[in-house]
């Protein structure tokens, strides 16, 4: 609705033979004449532009409030030292001095990239699933479906259904281990385990996504590729990794890219899951450093010089897949 | 037809706006004009029933609308200070001794000296000194000064043992009023760690402590503390701190009076306590409504002494606080008067069996009354009068300087580290902390 009401000023401004300047066309020598009449329905042109500003105002003061202020203050607030109760005092980069000789952060920063080893597999087997239920086989619409429950279940619930899961006592993880003879761990208890853990979750929960976008992708593929290519005789191997894999890859491409930023955030099932930070911090993500020396310990400060390194680094990244892509990137046409 | 489109488009806008900056704002009181405080604590299910009941007896007899928020222990820091910080203050709430100087220096609790000296329905006198002092604070040295909250209650951690399993093993009961030393209290840990259903594994141990809330009441009666007297130094490196560390540890490694960690994992001491299969377990008050339901015959006994010959314990304490932004202060003052100390209040608290009164006169009816466990509830009021101390992190400014020696103490209790080796390594990193909280406590006082 809003798209077609901003359609509006653009078609009676060049019926009126205005330049988006709002200049009216004067064709050079005739600057003798007195200045053409105002454009004939002014006020309807104005009020064109009035409504369409005015739409456009909302998500441009959105923008600006609930963004570019929260960003340019904690710019500030990185730069100060601040417990969130009374005024910031300025520091200086002192926060950042703090950080470079902080071993926790290193750790956080360490743990949260870690955790991350969970995109390439979920990204494997999402693909593998997306072929298998690519095939016309009876269950697929059923399969598809069981697949996607974890995506629209709240990750709250889902952590504390893990959570469950992984208790080495009476958890479900430990019980079917315990079928096949096998003695679990106390999964979040023990520093070595408690990543793996939390990255068999994390991939659980995004499979049905990645699955359902490589589905579309592959559906996607054009039949006369397949053809062509088992004409010349290649075989399913081939055609896959020549026409199927580089098919999908703006899917991949842009599963990577969020899944980084996504991952560089984790926090919500590292708060329920582990709430100390896990053994010896060794789940504690960036995310959750930030949020501990924010509101437990009150350093907003702290906090938000940690949040600005987060962020740059998050932006770094991806600038660099966007490059690396772009350098890999070709066309089928 | 566009008029009202531009009028449809701008009072979107504003709409969005508004409600955008109303769900900002918000609380305070009732549109009616009656007076309404809300109240926010933490608590289990019997402790949330007994303060709902002592809540509605306040509200009856002052004709004041009191709204309950109530978290469970986890969660309640971090939502109290998601409030402070965002300017949604609780008229009247729960605050550690730890939080004190913070608040008090942010101008976020009030300074209710002046109403509590001068009210005629609380005596001082009757309240147990360590509570009230705990939220005294001077502007630079906590337990002294104005008090910002009176105790919700104070919480005397003592030790107790199986009195049942004892007397199975033949055991003679330890005397309440002379302490285990050390050597004792591992001797006997032996005798009672056996194989008692003959499969080839220990099923009943000596004890099996929490490292976090029980190597103090060791290391002070060892001669060890955590700072030094003026809070400036972390004083973890002595070797009284780090004989007593690794003797805790050895507990586990060494003399296996202990479950081993893969057992401790897999179902917490706590839990083994309760089932019978531990011999000395820490009691503190708030335990006694479920201990009371146990079935083995449990009673109190001054922790085991070290080098001092002195047992020693901490007393833990939760105040209640008034806002400094309440709308009704003198209520939001009379409610805190009224937890903290109305008789029928506390009766109530008390017979729920989740703390000591916080009246000395009514603590001791309660002592001398034997119809209820534990027997050697004296054990419980000499902490608090006497041999109690402070948890180490309650007076200073936070607690992360404490927080960062058991962050990355287990290597210590698995016995792959010497306590001597990490305590020397800790030192530094807790100093550190230390200073910077010591650091922020002055500037936070010289802006005030």
């Amino acid at each position: 609705m809003a798209h077609a009401r901003a359609d509006a000023p653009a078609g009676t401004s060049s019926a009126a033979t205005i330049v988006p300047g709002g200049a009216p066309r004067n064709p050079a020598g005739i600057s003798s004449t007195p200045p053409p009449p105002r454009p004939k329905r002014p006020r309807l042109h104005r009020r064109e532009h009035l409504v369409a500003a005015a739409f456009v105002a909302i998500p441009v003061v959105g923008f600006l409030v609930f963004t570019l202020y929260p960003l340019g203050y904690s710019f500030y607030a990185s730069l100060t030292s601040w417990n969130g109760l009374s005024d910031p005092q300025f520091i200086g980069l002192k926060n950042y001095v703090t950080m470079a000789g902080d071993p926790y952060f290193r750790k956080a920063l360490f743990n949260t990239f870690f955790l991350m080893i969970g995109i390439p597999i979920g990204l494997i087997l999402s693909l593998v699933l997306a072929l298998a239920l690519n095939r016309k086989m009876a269950g697929t619409t059923f399969f598809r479906t069981i697949y996607y429950i974890p995506v629209i279940s709240s990750l709250a619930a889902i952590a504390i259904l893990w959570q469950w899961a992984y208790n080495g006592d009476f958890g479900l993880v430990n019980q079917a281990l315990g079928l096949v003879g096998i003695d679990g761990p106390n999964w979040l208890m023990d520093k070595d385990t408690v990543k793996p853990a939390l990255i068999i979750m994390s991939v659980w929960k995004g499979l049905g996504y990645s699955m359902l976008l490589y589905l579309a992708a592959i559906q996607s593929v054009p039949r006369s590729l397949y053809e062509a290519a088992s004409l010349d005789g290649a075989n399913a191997f081939q055609q896959f990794r020549s026409i199927t894999l580089p098919m999908v890859r703006p899917v991949t491409f842009f599963l990577v890219v969020t899944s980084i930023i996504g991952g560089a955030q984790i926090f919500i099932e590292i708060n329920i899951m582990t709430p100390t930070g896990g053994p010896e911090f060794s789940s504690a993500s960036v995310v959750w450093y930030i949020w501990q020396k924010a509101f437990e310990n009150l350093q907003m400060g702290y906090a938000s010089a940690m949040s600005i390194v987060l962020g740059l680094i998050v932006f770094v990244i991806t600038a660099i897949q966007f490059r690396v892509n772009a350098r890999n990137s070709f066309s089928v046409d | 037809m566009k008029k009202s489109r531009l009028t449809t488009a701008l009072a979107g806008t504003t709409i969005v706006t508004s409600m955008l900056v109303a769900g900002c704002s918000g609380g305070g009181g009732n549109d009616d004009g009656s007076k309404k405080l809300t109240f926010m604590f933490r608590g289990g299910e019997d402790e949330k029933a007994a303060y709902e009941k002592a809540v509605q007896a306040f509200e009856t007899a002052n004709d004041v609308e009191v709204d309950i928020i109530v978290t469970t222990a986890d969660d309640y820091n971090t939502k109290l200070k998601a409030a402070i910080t965002g300017r949604q203050i609780p008229d009247v709430f729960y605050i550690a001794p730890g939080d004190v100087q913070g608040y008090v220096n942010n101008g976020v609790v009030k300074d209710i000296t002046e109403y509590v000296e001068g009210s005629e329905t609380i005596d001082l006198d009757n309240v147990w000194a360590y509570g009230v002092d705990s939220y005294r604070y001077d502007g630079t040295l906590q337990g002294q000064g104005a008090i910002y909250a009176l105790p919700k209650d104070v919480g005397p951690f003592s030790f107790g043992y199986n009195k049942t399993m004892f007397d199975a093993a033949g055991i003679p009961l330890p005397d309440p009023d002379v302490p285990l030393t050390f050597d004792e209290f591992v001797a006997i840990s032996k005798q009672l760690t056996v194989d008692k259903d003959g499969d080839g594994a220990v099923d009943q141990w000596g004890t099996g402590l929490n490292v976090q809330w029980n190597l103090q009441p060791f290391v002070w009666s060892n001669g060890g503390d955590w700072l030094n007297e003026d809070r400036t130094e972390v004083t973890v490196d002595t070797p009284e701190f780090a004989e007593t560390l690794q003797w805790f540890a050895d507990l586990t490694n060494v003399e296996k009076v202990t479950p081993s960690p893969a057992e401790a994992q897999t179902l917490d001491t706590y839990q083994r306590w309760m089932k019978g299969e531990i011999g000395f377990f820490p009691v503190a008050p708030w335990d006694i409504s479920t201990y009371e339901k146990l079935d083995f015959e449990w009673d109190l006994i001054p922790y085991p002494v070290g080098s001092t010959g002195e047992t020693a314990t901490w007393t833990g304490t939760l105040g209640i606080a008034v806002s400094n932004t309440t709308e009704y202060p003198e209520e939001a003052t009379k409610l805190v008067e009224f937890l903290a100390a109305d008789a029928t209040a506390q009766q109530s608290l008390v017979d729920a069996g989740i703390q000591v009164p916080n009246l000395k006169d009514m603590a001791q009816t309660w002592v001398d009354d034997s119809t209820t466990q534990p027997a050697n509830k004296q054990e419980f009021l000499q902490i608090v009068e006497d041999y109690g101390r402070p948890l180490p992190a309650n007076n200073t400014y936070n607690g992360e300087w404490y927080d960062e020696l058991f962050t990355n103490i287990q290597p210590v209790l698995d016995g792959d580290v010497t306590a001597e080796a990490y305590l020397k390594e800790a030192q530094p990193k807790m100093q550190a902390f230390l200073d910077s909280a010591n650091e922020q406590a002055e500037q936070a006082a010289a802006l005030n």
